[in-house]
């Protein structure tokens, strides 16, 4: 049992922590958008415009990544998606938010699904961004999740490889090259910036995960979108998960990648349109 | 076309760079595939261009690398159009893997030509090493913290808990009553609730102890521990506050909470235990203390008493040595009135039988930890002024109440019998410091004569004379450098035997005197009767030396009957130069006092001089 951090009890405490954002109409229905592993609130940058007319946009960071309160990181709660799931729940109760369209990519899409699990009520829909249940193949039930133990052993490696260059908060001095596009420089350096130690706390909790005993319990509509040649979601997983999502719908993108709000937001956004609209 | 002097040659230096240059080019087309591959990155990967040309470059990672890419690389180059040196590893065609460092930046599309990612890869195989170094070190520099912060709390558990019962010990339970008494009244674990102690203490610990041995002993407080755990609340603490004393604390709201408690494990103690094999039955006395009562007797209880040394400060608020204490005293009065029960702490009454009960016990523990000193009066030689021997007088270096005078502790120690241990424990040291002097007097100086007291248990202690053997034995001490002194109500205790006593001493070989003469019977037939050596005449004569004209009658005739007798005299109490000279006058051999000096320890003694206004 953890006794470390008191429970936010006020919408303020929650956006601290979580650096929540909001955009869009105010009276407008939620869409509350959860990114994934390596990432933070700023991937969602392309496909947030296609959703600001009509919807209530809420954007937040997991605590650890991004601009959320670090020092709000424990890792005894964050040891399991569950952590990530209660703050999901709080960041709702908090700011009192209602019939809520959860759009959550890669990992952040089995804390959805918990989420809506214990608290069917908060949530209407849930979209699915490139998930996966469980990353590491299961040879007891012939479960394809596309990764070895030993595979998850080398992402961590990698990562610390990459520790410097994911610690850095340095003003980025980048080379400048006449064609490239002045787009997004602002975000060159603090891109996703994520503590390297928290990075690799979440890198073992998400790809050592496995929420497959949940999905039977999922009662929330829920849009399963999935790219083609996804490096961590195979098209099995995909199959997998609209087979136990009960009601579930399943789209394969055009888009290639893991992120295809990033990569294809306009197919991403039809998508997510497609699925809300009353007629769908 | 183009220029005929620099074209072509320019083309080619250009097409030299790109495909040769010291590092390897990619250029990525849509989905990330590879478009365009130099020469450097095919030799240094043994890959074949059309083996790379129109593969995803994630392929050509390994999977760590690969979903790192996917997941954030990626991203960060679609939305930020640069990506920075970022650490990964190439697979070669061989199945090799090359660090490398990868930059690479975005050109969006231009009309026909669709969008384009450059990319240039670094050998970084030292960097590399460099970075398993680093990492490794800072590995090892947690595990370290780790292991720090793990020896760290082990330590302080060690610090706050009993190793044998696993329970809070006496600073564990100081830190825990008072962290409890600070707390404010909203964080109690009850609502309007006041802390208790109930401080338990096992009646026979010490018979078990002796009779079946420690290990037993350990065994018995182990199960004692378990079962006062199984009997309190959650909200309770039990503590090992020393040996066979154990301590709950606990908030109640009504006083019957706590008594109905210590009813409870009065009960649960009562049922006996089996320890090795055989059934013990335990009791145990229960003293209760609640907090915020009995506060402000503390300046009675210092002011009391005749210690000199024992500060007992009180504030007005209430601590948890405080609270402790008074559980304690509760604890003495519960064992006075009859082992098995309980008491609450009351400071209205006072309960000497109680305030002994506890003195016994701590004198018990300090006897076995050593509080004891033996200081050493000098005794002088009246013919010359020098040294001619010493007293030994014993001290208790209590813990709280500092040094303590025989007074405050011998008669309670007599009538117990620990004066038995207490007594050979002061021989035994006496003798050794008498044999000690030898070797670190200054030359010249005579042998010191060593007098020690008996008391009456001592002197019917059937081992009495072969402790004595035994000390001088030890220290290899001659048995007429140890003078015993005892009073006469001792001796008429039971005269025959301390006659067959006083005989056997006498055949060892040491000195035996009459102390405080002329204040008990005063028989004259004893002097005759017993082996004696020394008179020596009680102080009260000597301070009226000059005061009484029938002081001075007294002691010229003690003297006088002394020296009838063969015996030495000496004179007790000497405070003043004027009473030194009349003893001086009517002859007496010896004298002691503050005059000479008070008792000083053994190491002070050897600073002794002679009293320069007397040399004459």
């Amino acid at each position: 049992m953890t006794t470390a951090l008191p429970v936010p009890d006020s919408a303020s405490d929650v956006r601290a922590r979580n650096f929540v954002t909001t955009a869009g109409d105010p009276d407008g229905p939620v869409l509350l958008f959860a990114h994934g592993f390596g990432c933070d609130q700023d991937m969602w940058r392309y496909l947030v415009p296609s959703f600001t007319d009509e919807h209530r946009v809420v954007l937040f960071d997991h605590v650890g990544a991004g601009r959320s309160d670090l020092t709000q990181y424990d890792p005894a709660r964050y040891a399991t998606l569950a952590g990530y799931a209660d703050d999901l729940l709080e960041l709702c109760t908090s700011m009192g938010l209602r019939d809520v369209t959860l759009v959550a990519h890669s990992i952040s899409a089995m804390m959805a699904v918990s989420a809506a699990v214990q608290r069917p009520d908060l949530f209407s829909r849930l979209v699915l961004v490139a998930p996966s249940p469980c990353y590491v193949d299961d040879p007891a039930d012939g479960y394809v999740g596309g990764f070895s133990r030993a595979d998850i052993d080398e992402l961590l490696a990698s990562l610390d490889h990459n520790y410097f260059s994911w610690a850095a908060a340095m003003a980025p001095v980048v080379m400048g090259t006449p064609d490239s596009p002045e787009l997004g420089e602002e975000l060159t350096g603090s891109f996703c910036r994520t503590d390297p130690d928290i990075a690799r706390d979440f890198a073992r909790v998400t790809f050592l995960s496995d929420s497959r005993q949940l999905l039977p319990r999922l009662r929330t509509p829920a849009l399963i979108l999935q790219c083609t040649d996804d490096a961590l979601a195979p098209l099995e997983v995909g199959e997998y998960l609209h087979a136990r999502l009960a009601g579930s719908t399943l789209v394969r993108l055009a888009a290639t990648g893991h992120c295809p709000h990033v990569s294809a937001p306009v197919e991403t956004a039809r998508a997510v349109q497609a699925f809300l609209s009353p007629a769908a | 076309m183009s220029s005929p002097a620099a074209g072509p040659d320019l083309d080619a230096d250009l097409e030299g760079l790109f495909q040769h240059a010291p590092c390897g080019y990619l250029v990525l087309g849509p989905d990330s595939r590879v478009v365009q591959v130099n020469e450097t990155f095919l030799s240094w990967t043994g890959r074949a261009r059309e083996d790379v040309l129109g593969t995803a470059l994630p392929r050509l990672l390994p999977v760590g690398d690969r979903v790192l890419w996917s997941t954030h690389w990626a991203a960060q180059l679609a939305i930020s159009g640069t990506i920075d040196e970022v650490a990964l590893e190439v697979v070669g065609a061989d199945g090799r893997r090359h660090p490398a460092l990868l930059t690479a930046s975005r050109v969006p599309a231009a009309g026909s030509r669709p969008e384009t990612v450059r990319v240039i890869l670094f050998s970084a195989v030292g960097r590399r090493a460099y970075e398993e170094d680093l990492l490794a070190a800072r590995r090892r520099a947690e595990q370290s913290d780790d292991r720090r912060a793990k020896a760290e709390a082990g330590l302080q558990r060690l610090v706050l808990h009993d190793p044998l019962t696993g329970l809070l010990n006496r600073t564990g339970l100081t830190a825990e009553v008072t962290a409890r008494l600070a707390a404010p009244d909203t964080a109690r674990r009850l609502p309007d609730s006041r802390l208790a102690l109930l401080f338990v203490d096992l009646d026979q610990f010490k018979t078990v102890n002796d009779s079946l041995g420690h290990t037993a002993g350990d065994e018995l407080l182990a199960l004692v521990a378990r079962r006062l755990q199984a009997l309190i609340r959650g909200t309770a603490v039990l503590a090992r506050f020393a040996g066979d004393e154990f301590v709950v604390v606990d908030d109640v709201t009504r006083l019957q909470d706590a008594t109905g408690l210590a009813q409870r494990l009065l009960g649960a103690l009562r049922e006996p235990v089996v320890v090795q094999g055989l059934e013990v039955a335990v009791s145990a006395s229960i003293g209760i203390a609640v907090e915020g009562e009995g506060q402000g007797e503390g300046a009675a209880t210092a002011a009391a008493g005749d210690d000199p040394v024992a500060p007992q400060a009180h504030g007005p608020a209430f601590t948890a040595g405080e609270l402790l204490r008074h559980a304690d005293m509760a604890m003495y009065r519960a064992k006075a009135r009859g082992r098995g029960c309980w008491e609450v702490h009351d400071p209205d009454v006072p309960d000497p039988a109680a305030d002994r009960l506890r003195l016994l016990d701590e004198l018990r523990v300090g006897i076995a930890s050593d509080q004891l000193r033996v200081h050493y009066q000098p005794r002088v030689d009246l013919r010359t002024g020098g040294l001619d021997g010493v007293e030994a007088l014993v001290r208790w270096e209590h813990p709280t109440r500092g040094l303590l005078a025989p007074a405050a502790f011998i008669e309670a120690a007599e009538q117990s019998g620990l004066i038995r241990e207490l007594g050979a424990r002061v021989l035994d040291q006496a003798v050794r410091d008498a044999a000690t002097w030898d070797a670190l007097a200054p030359s010249g100086q005579r042998p010191l004569n060593m007098a020690v007291n008996l008391s009456t248990r001592q002197l019917a202690d059937p081992h009495l004379v072969r402790r004595v053997a035994t000390a001088l034995d030890r220290h290899a001490l001659a048995p007429d450098r140890l003078t015993l002194e005892l009073t006469e109500t001792a001796l008429m205790r039971d005269p025959d035997g301390a006659h067959a006593t006083l005989t056997a001493l006498k055949q060892l070989g040491v000195e035996l005197s009459i102390d405080d003469f002329g204040t008990g019977y005063s028989s004259l037939t004893y002097l005759q009767r017993f082996p004696i050596d020394e008179l020596k005449v009680d102080r009260s004569f000597v301070g009226g030396l000059h005061e009484r004209a029938d002081s001075r009658t007294i002691v010229a005739s003690c003297v006088h009957l002394a020296h009838g007798l063969g015996l030495r005299a000496v004179g007790e109490g000497v405070e003043t130069g004027d009473q030194h000279g009349a003893l001086r006058e009517l002859g007496c051999d010896l004298a002691q006092g503050y005059l000479y000096s008070r008792p000083v320890p053994f190491a002070e003694l050897l600073q002794w001089r002679p009293v320069d206004a007397l040399a004459a």
